[in-house]
């Protein structure tokens, strides 16, 4: 019991942490912060129902008003802007991560990486550019067009899923909660 | 902890969160019902006079600078209409989203982190028979006392690559830092169980 | 005040007590009966000390044999143990679990069966007791290392346990913090049992044991320990064998 709570709030820590790490620009100028990694993990190292969870606590203490969000964003206006619907998106992305990580036999690096793909992006987009649809009133294409500028920083962070999760599945094989 | 109600004390902290919230709600769910320019545009004035009215200018031009993540969006809806050639659907979307976003910020602002938590503890009273309160209030009590201990283990690992290394250590700590929190849940755990654990 | 129940003698008691951790055996059949009021673990590191402690905490429980705590067994009865037991970790930072002061210090009572209120009062008169009213609402993190570890003390004496584990009590601290805590733990009327692998930090206690491997190596008063454990540190610094790995 004392770990699952411990495991959750700690990695509902860790994402914030990862937002706070400042922004890398890649080429085009387009930012990637870590958070979305942080998701990710969340749900590649602890597994799809502590991983959801630990998402959901990181929101809730976002809506109470904590400036967690990348960029120091945070409050009840993020749940009602344009990117709402990656916030909704976010549990369900780890969920989806971590159900892959532990359904399937794949070497830690493809399947995390491979959660990463499928959940943080996948099914994260699913989500994200639904929300942006209906808040800026277009149609999912043309949103889909303003949430690919993301794609290529988030490839990549599927892929530092990937790498994250198989060193902690070398380093220390018992923590890794989602192969347990 | 840093949260994001603002030092500037307003008449509006002084009501309760419940109620702000409440009417919160109401006012978003009207927001996205209209499709009148006029009616949301009589919304954003309303909002803006609450800030102004209620915390003055300081408090008011904090509030837009936490509306700044907005702009970009703005800027995309008013080109893409400015193509259509069709403003005023352009300019009920942009008035929709920024009154929404600076309400519901206006909340956040005026309503102290304790305050919000005694809502939350309401709001989950039906989930008490699998999320006692009690163990809700913990986990955010401890991602509270954690978002420090972890961003300085981070911190101390960059200076630990730095000492060695000529380059900064960019993605490279994300997995050492992962590790902190996997270690760090550990120890946490054994501390709650030394105290009698998380009931 | 908790009652204990006559037939179980007072004190912590291990019987036959084993404990493998990952399928290698780290405490081999220990047998101890500890009731002195001021005893010393020593050991070097990986001497299965560490372990001891957390078995005698409750924190794991022992492979085979017995653990018992004024007659009740520490792992099953955490609750229980609150009164009975309190521990001090090394790190405060793996101890303090709130944000503020306040929280941290009343957590302990409230697990106890205190309602909030209650639980407040008493943290607030234990900080008008020491003239630090002032840190009520102060974020656990701003603190200093020696504050952290009075916190982490105090809310270990808030749930006034019988007897206190200290884990390397003095480690990382500076001299006159260290000389703070010293004279702070001297005036305990608590049980203390304190783990380290420092001799220095023995020397006033009524009972010396000294592991090794995961055995006894020597149990008795302080001044017939540890000039032996001294005398053996000695000779193991002056070889040149640290390329094993533990396991």
């Amino acid at each position: 019991m004392e770990r699952n709570l411990t495991h959750i709030a700690l990695f509902a820590a860790l994402i914030a942490v990862l937002g706070l790490v400042p922004r890398v620009d890649l080429a085009a100028g387009v930012p990637i912060t870590a958070q979305s990694l942080g998701i990710m993990l969340c749900g590649t190292v602890l597994g799809a129902k502590r991983g959801a969870l630990a998402v959901l606590l990181f929101l809730l203490l976002v809506a109470l008003g904590l400036p967690l969000l990348s960029g120091g964003r945070g409050g009840l206006g993020v749940f009602v802007g344009p990117s709402a619907g990656f916030l909704v998106g976010f549990p369900i992305a780890a969920f989806v991560a971590g159900w892959i990580m532990e359904r399937t036999t794949l070497p830690p690096f493809w399947a995390a990486a491979s959660g990463g793909v499928i959940g943080g992006i996948g099914v994260l987009y699913v989500f994200g550019i639904s929300g942006m649809a209906i808040v800026l009133d277009k149609t999912l294409s043309e949103a889909a067009l303003l949430g690919l500028g993301f794609l290529p920083g988030d490839v990549i962070k599927a892929a530092l899923a990937g790498l994250v999760t198989q060193a902690i599945a070398r380093a220390r094989p018992g923590a890794l909660l989602a192969r347990a | 902890m840093l949260t994001l109600t603002s030092p500037v004390e307003t008449p509006l902290h002084r009501l309760r969160a419940g109620g702000k919230l409440g009417a919160l709600a109401l006012f978003t769910f009207a927001l996205f019902w209209t499709h009148s320019a006029l009616v949301l545009g009589l919304g954003l004035i309303l909002v803006a006079g609450l800030y102004l009215g209620a915390g003055g200018l300081r408090f008011a031009r904090h509030g837009l600078q936490m509306l700044r993540p907005l702009w970009p969006f703005v800027a995309v809806v008013a080109l893409w209409h400015l193509w259509l050639e069709d403003l005023a659907m352009g300019a009920v979307v942009v008035l929709r989203m920024v009154t929404a976003v600076a309400a519901a910020n206006l909340v956040t602002m005026t309503t102290r982190l304790s305050d919000m938590i005694t809502v939350l503890e309401g709001l989950a009273r039906p989930l008490a028979p699998v999320l006692p309160p009690r163990r809700l209030a913990l986990a955010i009590a401890l991602v509270i006392r954690f978002i420090p201990v972890l961003s300085g283990r981070a911190e101390q690992l960059a200076q630990a690559w730095r000492a060695r290394s000529g380059r900064p250590p960019r993605w490279r700590l994300f997995g050492p830092v992962a590790l902190a929190a996997l270690d760090d849940a550990e120890t946490v755990a054994e501390a709650l169980r030394a105290r009698g654990g998380a009931g | 005040m908790t009652q204990i129940p006559s037939a179980a003698p007072p004190g912590l008691v291990l019987t036959g007590a084993c404990v493998s951790l990952a399928g290698k055996a780290v405490l081999h059949d220990l047998t101890l009966h500890l009731q002195e009021q001021r005893i010393g673990i020593i050991g070097r590191n990986g001497s299965g000390k560490s372990t001891l402690l957390r078995l005698l905490a409750g924190l794991i429980a022992p492979s085979t044999g017995r653990v018992q705590v004024e007659g009740v067994d520490p792992f099953r009865a955490r609750r229980e143990m609150l009164s009975h037991l309190g521990i001090l970790f090394q790190n405060p930072d793996h101890q303090i679990l709130f944000p503020t002061v306040e929280e941290e210090l009343r957590f302990g009572l409230e697990q106890m069966g205190l309602p909030k209120a209650e639980a407040q009062a008493q943290v607030m008169a234990l900080l008008a007791r020491h003239g630090r009213s002032h840190w009520q609402g102060v974020s656990t993190a701003t603190l200093s290392q020696g504050q952290r570890h009075w916190l982490c003390l105090q809310a270990v004496l808030l749930m006034q346990p019988r007897s206190i584990l200290l884990d390397e009590p003095f480690a990382g601290l500076d001299l006159p913090t260290q000389a703070r805590l010293t004279r702070a733990l001297a005036a305990l009327p608590q049980r203390l049992i304190t783990i380290t692998h420092d001799p220095g930090s023995l020397a006033g206690c009524d009972r010396v044991i000294w592991l090794e491997h995961g055995r006894v190596a020597a149990d008795g008063p302080p001044e017939a320990v540890l000039p032996r454990f001294e005398a053996e540190m000695q000779r193991l610094g002056g070889l040149d064998a640290d390329a094993d790995l533990a396991g």
